[in-house]
């Protein structure tokens, strides 16, 4: 059974090679960026042999508990990193949960990611163990610690699929996934406090999550002695204890009633609907202003990106008691409209089978041209005042000259995202799944599209705004005057040119938006 | 007769397989037609490809006389579709899809308001029109694609299996609409595989099996003195009653 789950697994990687051109590229992608991590994790885990053996392991410490972290959160959150298997989608098969138990174990312990974290991860019995008994524990640490982290992201992910299922677990959900990305960059934050006293903190984090389950691991090889012997113990007890629990989230899961048809209340009617232009682009921007706070994936977006500008302002913030340079007061702002506006980079996913609504009408490039338009005016009627917002904040910590031009820079930057995102919306469209379900951002298959897109349009907002963010940068801030000129002018020339090969596209394109997830 | 769609050799194939293998489908104005064979005899696709949805890999498609895929400005405002698999805009009231709709047509917003408004009464959904989508039933669903597809009047009229799922009540509303909506002159085709019903309400019907189109015209032609089921099963040669094999099943016995 357990052998079926693996080979399930990799029919599901071996069909995304399959699929069209731009899946392969996808995929292909995913790959460069799992080997970059694995090596680069391996090379620098194996490198801490070099420092101080204390040092090392503290750091170790950190490494392994934020990689336990990354396999909690990474399953929830964007970029369909794992295509793992929806227990939901087996309950209707006649295994026992054990069987089911060891499958899903098996075919998540399968795919780019789950080997790229082991590789990293037995770097660090080079880099820290100091004997041979502490490199001895660490070849049964990390596998520990690597099933530790298997079972619990299937802990977490298992105990939250039923509550997925309704429309207010989602809502909850939402703001959960938000506060432990929040939580997760706690530390950054913290460590910025004074980049001074940096490696106290990691001592001092250290000295924190020794005490975590893939912490003890970690210790246990540095420390390769009878104590490592009993943390490796402890881990391996936490593990099963984990495991226990999965097993009984699993039952509960595949046994419970769904209560996803019990029907809601009814909507208020819109009341400024009348103060938008009538037409395709009031339409559009009418519908989507509803998406951002109705849709739970709209709600994610907005939320996070609001999450985002909050840590950057702080996590940049002036602390090092001299005078501040331009680039804390504007750089934030900028980041800010390169994450707020990164939702225009897959613009169709959001009405993903109900795309055919609009493909039905539009018989002129014009008419998607007008649809692109409204979905950026909704974006930017939403972002620009959250922008100008973070420009007043992060200039009043700073230096309140820099509110205009960091201002300017951030909305501006907002117009070249979505000069890039045009095309990826047409070129690169990906399916987002309706239910967000824990365990994939894209459909199956289209993860490497979703982080193509994102990172394309990120890396290409960025670029294109150089010409004007240098100059600022050096202090000629009158310069971002022309990033909205800039910004909006591209923006304007690339719905011109995208509406008329999206048009061309709109089969395609339909097709992109509405796999079945 | 003038007619409203023909399709010449209309092609389509998923990778190997042939969904549609040299469609010509021929519906006249003003008539109530029914696009009935087994499944996967290719109607979905047929449909979709008509409707500019899915892209043809050969072969014509004609509605009033204008190419659908070549002259989308003169098609695009004349038809109405409500295609398979009830994907709305989930996260709209019944009422502001329909208002949606209107807007994209562009229907001057007073004349889509009142228009929405006569429709959701038809369609029995007033009580529901501020409910979101996602929370409707399958019948409501159904209604108010349906009326979604009617609101900027088209001329022809698709439906893909618009009675699937629906319940009585529902259904003879629909009905309802649809003859008084081909009784105006205006063209209904809609793809079912429940038999009654398309002799019931069709003057018309194309009879669709792997991948082609094996009979079509009026339905009294295309039934020849027997009812449209026997028809259909001699058709699309249907024959023998499946004794041969499964000799295990229905005993119980294990």
């Amino acid at each position: 059974m357990v052998g079926l789950f693996v080979r399930l697994k990799l029919r599901l990687i071996a069909g995304s090679l399959k699929g069209t051109s731009q899946q392969r590229f996808g995929f292909v992608f995913s790959l460069i960026a799992g080997l970059v991590v694995a090596i680069a994790g391996f090379y620098l885990m194996s490198g801490l042999r070099a420092l101080d053996p204390t040092l090392a392991a503290d750091v170790g410490v950190v490494f392994f508990f934020a990689i336990l972290i990354m396999w909690i959160v990474g399953p929830l959150l964007m970029f369909g990193l794992d295509d793992t298997l929806d227990p939901a989608r087996l309950a209707l098969f006649p295994l026992t949960t054990a069987q089911l138990t060891r499958g899903l174990l098996a075919s998540s312990a399968v795919g780019i990611w789950p080997v790229a974290s082991l590789f990293a991860m037995t770097g660090v019995i080079f880099g820290l163990s100091r004997s041979v008994t502490g490199a001895l524990i660490g070849i049964v640490a990390v596998p520990v610690a690597f099933a530790c982290c298997l079972v619990v992201s299937r802990l977490v992910t298992t105990a939250l699929s039923g509550a997925l299922r309704t429309r207010r677990g989602r809502d909850l959900m939402a703001v959960g996934v938000i506060l432990l990305v929040v939580g997760s960059q706690l530390p950054g934050m913290l460590l910025n406090q004074g980049l001074g006293n940096g490696l106290e903190i990691i001592t001092q984090t250290a000295g924190v999550l020794r005490w975590s389950p893939t912490g003890l691991a970690a210790h246990a090889i540095a420390d390769g002695g009878l104590v490592g012997v009993a943390e490796v113990v402890a881990v391996a007890l936490f593990t099963a204890v984990c495991a226990w629990l999965w097993i009984v989230a699993l039952k509960a899961a595949l046994t419970r009633a769904d209560s996803s048809s019990q029907g809601g209340g009814s909507v208020r009617r819109s009341r400024f609907g009348g103060l938008l232009p009538e037409g395709v682009l009031g339409a559009v921007v009418a519908k989507e202003l509803k998406y951002a706070r109705r849709d739970p994936r709209g709600r994610v977006t907005w939320v996070s990106a609001l999450a985002v500008i909050i840590i950057m302002i702080f996590s940049t913030r002036n602390n090092t008691g001299g005078e501040p340079i331009v680039w804390m007061g504007v750089f934030p702002v900028w980041l800010g409209g390169l994450v707020v506006s990164l939702q225009a980079t897959n613009s169709f996913g959001i009405d993903g089978r109900a795309l055919w609504i609009n493909a039905v009408v539009y018989a002129k490039p014009e008419a998607l041209r007008a649809d692109l338009a409204g979905r950026h005016v909704a974006i930017a009627l939403l972002g620009a005042p959250l922008i100008c917002l973070a420009a007043v904040v992060t200039g009043l910590l700073t230096k309140p000259v820099w509110i205009v031009p960091a201002a300017l820079t951030g909305v501006g930057v907002m117009g070249l995202v979505f000069a890039v995102g045009s095309f990826t919306s047409v070129y690169i469209a990906y399916t987002q799944p309706e239910r967000i379900n824990a365990f994939t951002g894209a459909a199956p298959g289209q993860g490497g599209q979703a982080f193509l897109s994102s990172i394309g349009s990120l890396v290409g907002g960025a670029v294109l705004s150089l010409p004007v963010l240098i100059p600022v940068m050096a202090g000629h801030l009158w310069v971002s005057v022309f990033m909205p000129v800039l910004g909006f002018g591209l923006a304007w020339l690339a719905r011109a040119k995208a509406s008329v090969i999206g048009l061309r596209r709109m089969p395609e394109l339909m097709a992109d938006v509405s796999r079945p997830t | 007769m003038t007619e409203a769609v023909r399709t010449r050799g209309l092609v389509k194939a998923f990778g190997q397989q042939v969904a549609v293998a040299g469609v010509d489908l021929v519906v006249p104005a003003g008539s109530f037609a029914g696009l009935v064979g087994p499944n996967g005899a290719g109607k979905t696709t047929t449909l979709s490809m008509i409707t500019g949805l899915l892209r043809p890999d050969g072969g014509l498609v004609e509605i009033h006389g204008a190419d659908a895929w070549a002259e989308p400005v003169k098609v695009k405002s004349s038809i109405g579709v409500l295609p398979e698999g009830l994907r709305l805009f989930e996260r709209l009231s019944g009422r502001e899809l329909l208002l949606y709709n209107a807007e994209l047509r562009g229907i001057p917003r007073e004349e889509g308001a009142k228009r929405a408004a006569e429709l959701l009464k038809v369609m029995d959904l007033v009580e529901s029109q501020d409910k979101l989508v996602v929370d409707y039933s399958t019948g409501m669903r159904k209604k108010i694609g349906l009326a979604a597809a009617l609101l900027h009047n088209p001329a022809v009229l698709f439906l893909d299996e618009p009675f699937e799922g629906v319940d009585p009540v529902s259904a003879n509303t629909l009905t309802e609409v649809l003859r008084r909506y081909t009784a105006s002159g205006s063209t209904v085709i809609f793809s079912s595989h429940v038999m009654d019903l398309v002799e019931r309400l069709c003057d018309w019907v194309s009879v669709m099996s792997r991948g082609q189109i094996v009979a079509q015209g009026p339905t009294d032609e295309v039934r020849r003195g027997r009812s449209l089921n026997e028809a259909f099963l001699d058709l699309v040669g249907a024959g023998g009653s499946g004794e041969e094999g499964l000799t295990w099943l229905g005993s119980s016995s294990g």
